[in-house]
């Protein structure tokens, strides 16, 4: 019995597949990809705001100061308000982070020869599926339900009033996003992520359908709650939205939860926009090194594009918002469809990979 | 240029007012006071804003004077056209101090009367919400008193 | 067809993260905000009332605290001039030059904190660390002058109480060319902003004839329109000799209530350019007599926030028979309600810090 236990715990299959769970592109990685984006994210916004930012604790440059503040937070008391609804308000905290590391783990990250030990579409993701960007996109829409989950069982009118926001800012963008992307589903003609990002090989989708790109990340910030689309969260009309109540290890984890989709959003329009993987060979790595090293590369520098912007903007009121994605995003959406379609009618191969095989 | 002003409007305020009118002088340039009967208070102040132009209130101030038996209460009210300062003063008896609110007047006057109301316990009648401003909710003033009149001591330890 | 309108009470109370210690109650429907009632007195600490068991001396610090933290010298500045106009003394030429360089440096610093305030109610952090930091190079000039960076107590009755220091001129000129440099960045980064301009113009529009009919003061009113100033109104000190403008702005929105506190900031930088030059040499204090005599005076000082005004009655003692602070954020206060009716809820902040509220200044 014990010999079969260790016989499979040192087996190929299952050491690819403890590889791709826990170290990359699973627990390891993101829970890796959070801490440095907090503290790149602080160290950032403090060279603009003319400071420095997090400095002693670390080895260098306070790299250290995210652990510290999740030691905080962690060992402080957890509050649950006598008449919130304890089952939900304590279920949010843990699926929101468990939501987020599920929308990346459909996301292929670099290509590989083996897929968990057998022949089978060779990439770096935990779970490879052909509808995989409907699968994300499927994901992305749950995560309006677990605000408002929160903002009604925290019985706290802020929260409230945070989660409605909330709400309708993000069921509002997720019309443009979709159409932007129907673009690129239109172009490549299948929903397999991994595929798009291998149809970029000669051109990138950021050149050929750039309305597209600028819909989809405008949106996909709207998504997030980043500034300038910060209204559920961090506001201060509405103390901190719908995460008010949470204290301690719960607020650890919705901030975590934040940074873990900053985390699937860098890396899906990586897939869809920025050539995936692809990049110039890089001298000293053999070519999957450079695979990967090209789409962290890529991911690292949108995370810091969308992170600027927290830093640039202030904030929009939500009618405002509301009215700038009528009037602006969903017709350029539906213009850049329009271009595809027409760029399919007319046989165009070099901007559609469906057509040219 | 602006001593020509005050004694213009002392001479304008002395017909105007009349009857209403106590006592009325210039204490230096650019201020002057005037101190009117409480029951004529409301014309008196509709004359000043109407036709002298007194039209920016500053302050609402009431000092109490237990020896006299009266509390005093003073309106500032600044001229935008004219850059003087006038002080209108009435009376109130300390008893029952009541006075006619001036709020319909200017309207500025609102938490000004509010706070002196609480202060000092003079009622204005008139005003849409006489409630506590500055002072705790919990404040009751039959058992511990208005804060601002002289019998109203502060324990310094 | 009489439907009723389901209102919800929020209580913005003294704990928010915008309020400062101020607390709304405001009628809610959906997200527009039907009636606000400002609930103050939270910071309440009586200093009227404190006053009059101090002697006048005693009385200076005390006054100071009704808001010290922002504008000190706007603050303390009209109550020994109360006392001047009541005992009939005249101050020396240098210390009303130093009071004026004092008073505008104050100005300035309180300024850049107002905008740093209106900044962050629309969310924008990095204009926050920009205008506090460059608040700091004001902050050590002041500490040079007095040793203390917020709770100055400069001015005292009869003069000021410091001289200035060796190399005060040097670094003053310095610092204050590099902060005009600076309120250019301001005025890319902030003022032609896209996205501040969309929260903050035609947002709380408060037509001249309201303001004067509600008493506002201060860069609030000359952001309504209106050109009233008390350093030209009435002037004090050396202003009479200074040479410098009064802005006033024409859309009367929250917009222009930032922008004038900027071009407020570069009034008063050319102001202490000229007081610097023309300081004259001489005592800094006057001899004043033991008590004041019977009477009372009104004096007007325009401190950063609007007219601050102190009505002082003696009885020929040495404790005031009754001092009266008129501060100029409970003069706004009534804009508060006046202004926030329909609007929607994320307008709320920004009226409010666009009308530069201070709690303590309120309350007293």
């Amino acid at each position: 019995m014990l010999m079969d236990i260790l016989a499979f715990l040192t087996s190929p299959r299952f050491i690819e597949a403890f590889l791709r769970v826990i170290v990359f592109p699973g627990t390891l990685f993101t829970l890796l990809y959070a801490i440095l984006a907090v503290w790149g994210e602080r160290k950032l916004h403090a060279r603009v705001h003319l400071r420095i930012g997090p400095l002693h604790i670390g080895p260098i440059m306070g790299l250290f100061q995210v652990i510290a503040d999740f030691v905080k937070l962690v060992q402080k008391e957890i509050i649950v308000p006598r008449a919130a609804h304890r089952f939900i308000y304590n279920f949010v905290p843990l699926a929101a982070p468990i939501l987020a590391a599920m929308s990346f783990a459909f996301i292929p990250c670099a290509p590989y020869p083996f897929y968990y030990g057998r022949p089978g579409p060779p990439y770096w993701v935990i779970y490879y599926t052909d509808l995989s960007l409907l699968v994300v996109l499927a994901l992305f829409s749950l995560r309006p339900l677990l605000m408002i989950g929160a903002g009604w069982a925290s019985n706290n009118k802020y929260s409230t009033l945070g989660a409605l926001r909330a709400a309708l800012q993000l069921f509002a963008y997720e019309v443009p996003l979709i159409i932007a992307l129907a673009g690129i589903v239109i172009a490549v003609g299948t929903f397999d992520l991994a595929r798009i990002a291998e149809s970029q090989l000669v051109v990138w989708f950021i050149l050929t359908q750039p309305l597209g790109f600028i819909v989809a990340l405008i949106a996909m910030m709207a998504e997030l709650g980043r500034r300038p689309f910060d209204i559920p969260l961090a506001e201060q009309e509405v103390v901190f939205g719908w995460p008010t109540e949470y204290t301690g290890a719960q607020f650890a984890l919705v901030m975590m939860s934040e940074y873990l989709d900053l985390c699937a959003v860098s890396a899906l329009i990586t897939i869809l926009y920025l050539g995936g993987w692809y990049g110039p060979v890089v001298p000293f790595l053999p070519p999957q090194a450079s695979y990967v090293f090209w789409f962290l590369f890529k991911v690292a520098v949108l995370t810091i594009i969308i992170m600027l912007g927290r830093a640039v903007f202030p904030r929009l009121r939500i009618d405002q918002l509301l009215k700038a994605g009528w009037t602006w995003l969903i017709p350029l959406a539906l213009l850049q469809v329009i271009i595809v379609l027409l760029e399919v009618d007319a046989n165009m191969s070099w901007c559609i990979p469906a057509i040219a095989g | 240029m602006h001593r020509g002003v005050e004694e213009e409007l002392l001479k304008a305020i002395k017909e105007g007012l009349a009857d209403a009118l106590v006592e009325a002088k210039v204490w230096r340039p650019q201020r002057i006071e005037v101190r009117v009967k409480a029951e004529k208070l409301i014309e008196a102040a509709r004359f000043l804003r109407d036709k002298l132009g007194f039209d920016h209130i500053a302050a609402v101030t009431g000092v109490d004077y237990p020896e006299k038996r009266m509390i005093e209460v003073i309106y500032h009210v600044w001229s935008t056209g004219r850059m003087v300062m006038l002080a209108l003063k009435t009376e109130a008896s300390r008893d029952k101090p009541s006075l006619p609110s001036l709020v319909n007047v200017w309207e500025g006057a609102l938490y000004h009367e509010r706070e002196t109301h609480e202060m000092l316990g003079v009622n204005f009648e008139g005003h849409p919400n006489l409630s506590l401003l500055l002072l705790p909710e919990d404040w009751d003033w039959s058992s511990k008193g208005y804060p601002l009149r002289k019998d109203f001591v502060l324990k310094e330890e | 067809m009489g439907s009723k309108v389901e209102a919800m009470t929020l209580s913005m109370g003294p704990q928010h993260p915008i309020t400062g210690h101020f607390r709304f109650i405001l009628e809610i429907d959906g997200d527009i905000v039907l009636k606000l009632e400002p609930d103050i007195g939270y910071t309440h600490r009586g200093i009227e009332k404190v006053a009059e068991y101090r002697t006048y001396i005693q009385n200076l610090p005390v006054v100071e605290r009704v808001n010290s933290y922002c504008d000190s010298m706007g603050t303390l500045l009209g109550y020994p001039r109360v006392l001047e106009e009541l005992m009939g003394i005249e101050v020396p030429e240098r210390a009303k030059y130093l009071r004026v360089i004092a008073a505008e440096l104050n100005r300035i610093a309180s300024h850049l904190y107002a905008i740093c305030l209106v900044a962050i109610s629309t969310g924008f952090e990095t204009m926050l660390m920009w205008t506090i930091n460059d608040r700091e190079l004001i902050l050590d000039l002041l500490e040079m002058l007095t040793g203390q960076r917020i709770t100055l107590t400069y001015p005292t009755v009869g003069g000021v109480r410091y001289d200035l220091p060796q190399a005060f001129k040097e670094e003053a000129l310095k610092r204050l060319s590099y902060l005009e440099r600076r309120l250019e960045d301001y005025r890319k980064m902030m003022l032609e902003n896209h996205t501040f301009k969309m929260r903050t113009q035609g947002v709380g529009v408060l037509k001249p004839s309201d303001a004067i009919r509600l008493g506002i003061v201060g860069p609030n009113l000359r952001a309504s329109g209106v050109k009233a100033d008390v350093r030209k109104d009435e002037p004090y000190e050396v202003y009479d000799r200074m040479d410098f403008e009064i802005p006033v702005l024409k859309n009367w929105d929250c917009y222009d209530r930032a922008l004038i506190r900027a071009l407020e900031i570069e009034q008063s930088i050319r102001i202490v350019k000229q007081a610097l030059k023309e300081l004259p040499e001489g005592p800094i204090r006057a001899r004043i007599p033991p008590l004041p005599p019977k009477g009372e005076a009104y004096s007007r000082v325009e401190a950063a926030r609007g007219e601050f005004g102190y009505y002082l009655v003696s009885d020929g003692k040495d404790k005031p028979y009754r001092l009266r602070i008129v501060s100029p954020s409970f003069r706004n206060l009534i804009a508060l309600p006046f202004l926030c009716r329909n609007v929607p809820l994320a307008d709320v902040p920004i009226i409010y810090i666009s009308l530069d509220l201070i709690p303590l200044d309120v309350d007293r």
